[in-house]
């Protein structure tokens, strides 16, 4: 970690040892202390929540994941820790070794449960400006930064989570960079949940000023539950004009939880931001994506990769919006699925009317490693302007076994074997964001499980 | 010439796994220690078959007859099994493996040659393959490529070369490797099996192909005709020379009278 080290220990907002269900009076005491605009704000997101029914199956968006079944919201209390421990030694030894394994940063962030418990950034970044803070704390020391985007991006109008979110976050993650100010290594956040049957609500905020340039790798890690859990959380990004961003995110959470995440980036003009999501936890993990790109010239890579076994279920859902012309996006998700896993993959290409000269590509690959496993893919496309390149695809594969008995023929073990293909196969998403340990720990995961398939 | 063989096929029988289509119907085959064969024959008549239950392919399903490699029942063993014994097939078709780089591929191949509990020293490892492709005149970024991914049909028999040098079979089955190749490419591929054989001198070698060129620059001391999953004709590299000369429907002929 770096010379610099300031560690917040978040305050707890949530009255005494209270048991909360997710309710009007959850979203009172969450406010407490806070700015009125705010306050006023999560009221407002509450009633949208509340006006806003289920989405039920009878959405196409909603079409594969039945959230009767899936979720129970009701059952749910919200987070009770109200301190987590900001000294490292104190911290659970996975959430130590998940840092461990990490390569060099910038900065770090540490959340506990619902507690960012400790932040540090390089000091000669902190001198150019750059924040990295708790969203809490940030609020306090950089007010109209944070007031200008939070909650601009990811509106609470968007959807029964995205409302559900913006009523009751707890505590997230600001990260601004001014102009012209590049990081050389990324932003390391590693969390930690550590309570079954719990609800979390969090927000990530990344500000990129003109021409600056940030990676920021986000990794949730905690062990198996009983008790169902929820993990909520809406990632707002945008990229000012030229600017540079890769937004990580690395799902590695037990399974009993139902992951949820909506993502927005706004790309302006010239500036690139690229996405990569990584599935490899979790009961259920639903990720609502749209990359915007707002202004010409402007470009985003959307990278996903995940790797079910048992009876997990991904749902990804993504957008690509060129609303202004010579744009480019260009996604590819991909996956293999053992056991009973499931993914559904539903992408949109929209080409917005006047958005000349678009590139948008968007493919989605899976490969299906038992019988049981099972992938659909919904690849779509909306075009209003005539001069595009678009184009989009889907496969559902199973393991070749040509290729198996290739390497086999070479004295590798089936094993062995099936490892290098699968491998392979989903390296492809991993080389074209090479973040440096990211690899590694995504390899990793999916050699354990490689190594549980029968 | 002593030596007992170091493949003896006897009486093979074999047909696709789970399809009542017989395919080999009674293959007969035997090669010394160090010896060149070639297997010539016109197409379907179940060459690719015979190299294919020779490496344990499971598509096919041997029904009658036995294949020993050096005194051993290599139809019990897994494909790995044979491959760590010391068989090696170069594929007619060989597959392509998107996302897995040459080095990586055989790094892990060379690997599971090794006895139980012996770890490969990377560094060993990658001056072994560097000397194995200056040998076969190949470019070091070769070994960063993807498998046979968008490899040129050359490139894919170059590339089952390499893997063959690097391995060192015992016994090396080539699978129309000749197949698809220009002259030059051909020249390449067939100095590199003979600079092997030359390393080895008790390498065995079975080549299968369609045409005498190839036999023209890998000098066999035997050459059999198969024809519709039978071996019809065994002799000298004369039996090259006389199927160029009258083509394989004499022997077709023989074929079907047998
Ligand atoms: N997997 C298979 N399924 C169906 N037919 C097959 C299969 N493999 C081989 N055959 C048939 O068996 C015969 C011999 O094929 P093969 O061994 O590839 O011949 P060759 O290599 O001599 O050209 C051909 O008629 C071919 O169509
Ligand atoms: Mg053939």
């Amino acid at each position: 970690m770096s010379d610099t080290m300031t560690t917040t220990m978040t305050e707890t907002i949530a009255t005494e040892g209270v048991t909360d269900a997710l309710n009007a009076a959850a979203v009172e005491r969450v406010s407490l202390g806070e700015p009125e605009w705010l306050r006023e704000r999560r009221a407002e997101a509450w009633a949208v929540y509340e006006r806003t029914p289920m989405p039920t199956t009878k959405l196409e968006e909603w079409r594969y994941t039945d959230l009767r079944t899936k979720l129970d919201l009701d059952g749910l209390r919200l987070s009770e820790s109200e301190t987590a421990p900001d000294d490292p030694a104190a911290w659970p030894a996975r959430l130590r070794e998940t840092m461990e394994a990490d390569h060099e940063a910038s900065g770090h962030i540490v959340c506990i449960d619902s507690h960012v418990v400790h932040t540090d950034i390089d000091a000669s970044l902190a001198e150019q400006g750059v924040i990295l803070d708790s969203l809490h704390d940030a609020l306090e020391s950089h007010p109209e930064l944070v007031q200008e985007h939070l909650g601009a991006v990811v509106p609470a109008e968007d959807g029964k989570f995205e409302a559900l979110n913006a009523a009751l976050w707890n505590d997230g993650i600001f990260l601004y960079v001014p102009a012209n100010v590049k990081l050389d290594l990324p932003i390391r956040v590693t969390r930690w949940l550590s309570e079954p049957g719990t609800a979390y609500f969090s927000r990530v905020l990344i500000v990129a000023d003109r021409h600056s340039q940030v990676s920021y790798v986000d990794e949730v890690v905690s062990d198996d539950f009983a008790d169902p859990s929820f993990k909520s959380s809406a990632v707002e990004v945008v990229a000012r004009d030229g600017a540079v961003v890769q937004y990580v995110t690395l799902q590695r959470v037990g399974r009993g939880t139902f992951v949820q995440s909506a993502q927005r980036t706004l790309a302006e003009r010239d500036a690139r931001i690229d996405t990569l999501n990584v599935g490899l936890g979790a009961s259920v993990h639903r990720v609502d994506l749209n990359a915007r790109l707002l202004g010409p010239g402007a470009n985003s890579e959307m990278l996903g990769l995940y790797f079910g076994d048992g009876s997990q279920h991904f749902d990804f859902n993504t957008s690509q919006d060129h609303i202004e012309p010579n744009t480019g996006s260009d996604l590819l998700y991909k996956g293999a699925l053992d056991g009973k896993s499931r993914a559904v993959f539903r992408g949109v290409i929209r080409v917005h009317p006047g958005a000349q000269r678009t590139d948008a590509y968007q493919t989605n690959r899976n490969l299906l490693l038992s019988p049981g496993a099972r992938a659909d893919s919904l690849p779509n496309l909306e075009i209003e302007a005539d001069d595009v390149k678009c184009s989009h695809g889907a496969t559902v594969g199973e393991l070749d076994s040509e290729a198996k008995f290739y390497l086999m023929s070479r004295g590798l073990s089936r094993t062995q074997a099936e490892r290098l293909v699968v491998l392979g196969f989903l390296g492809e998403v991993l080389s074209r964001l090479p973040l440096g340990g990211v690899v590694e720990k995504v390899v990793g995961v999916i050699e354990e499980k490689l190594s549980q398939h029968g | 010439m002593s030596d007992a063989p170091v493949l003896r096929v006897e009486g093979l029988e074999a047909r696709v796994a789970e399809e009542d289509l017989p395919i080999l119907r009674g293959v007969d085959l035997a090669i010394g220690k160090g010896e060149i064969h070639a297997i010539m024959g016109p197409n379907g008549s179940g060459k690719s078959t015979l190299a294919k239950v020779i490496a344990g392919h499971p598509g096919y399903e041997a029904t009658s007859g036995s294949v020993a490699f050096k005194g051993e029942n290599l139809l019990e063993l897994e494909p790995d099994e044979r491959s760590q014994a010391g068989v090696f097939l170069a594929f007619q078709y060989p597959v392509e493996i998107p996302g897995v780089s040459i080095a990586n591929f055989l790094r892990t191949a060379v690997q599971a040659h090794l006895p139980e509990g012996e770890e490969l020293d990377i560094f060993d490892f990658t001056d072994m393959l560097t000397e194995r492709m200056e040998m076969l005149e190949m470019d070091p970024a070769f070994a960063e490529r993807h498998v046979n991914d968008g490899f040129s049909g050359g490139e894919k028999k170059r590339n089952e070369i390499l893997q063959m040098a690097v391995l060192k079979p015992k016994l090396a089955v080539m699978d129309e490797t000749d197949s698809g190749l220009d002259i030059d490419a051909l020249k390449i591929v067939a100095s590199g099996v003979n600079k092997l054989a030359e390393e080895d001198p008790e390498m065995s070698v079975l080549l299968i192909t369609h045409y005498q060129r190839l036999l023209d620059y890998i000098k066999p001391d035997f050459v059999h005709v198969m024809v519709d999953g039978r071996i019809v004709r065994s002799g000298g590299p004369e039996v090259a020379l006389e199927l160029e000369a009258e083509g394989y429907k004499t022997f077709e002929e023989a074929g079907a009278a047998s």
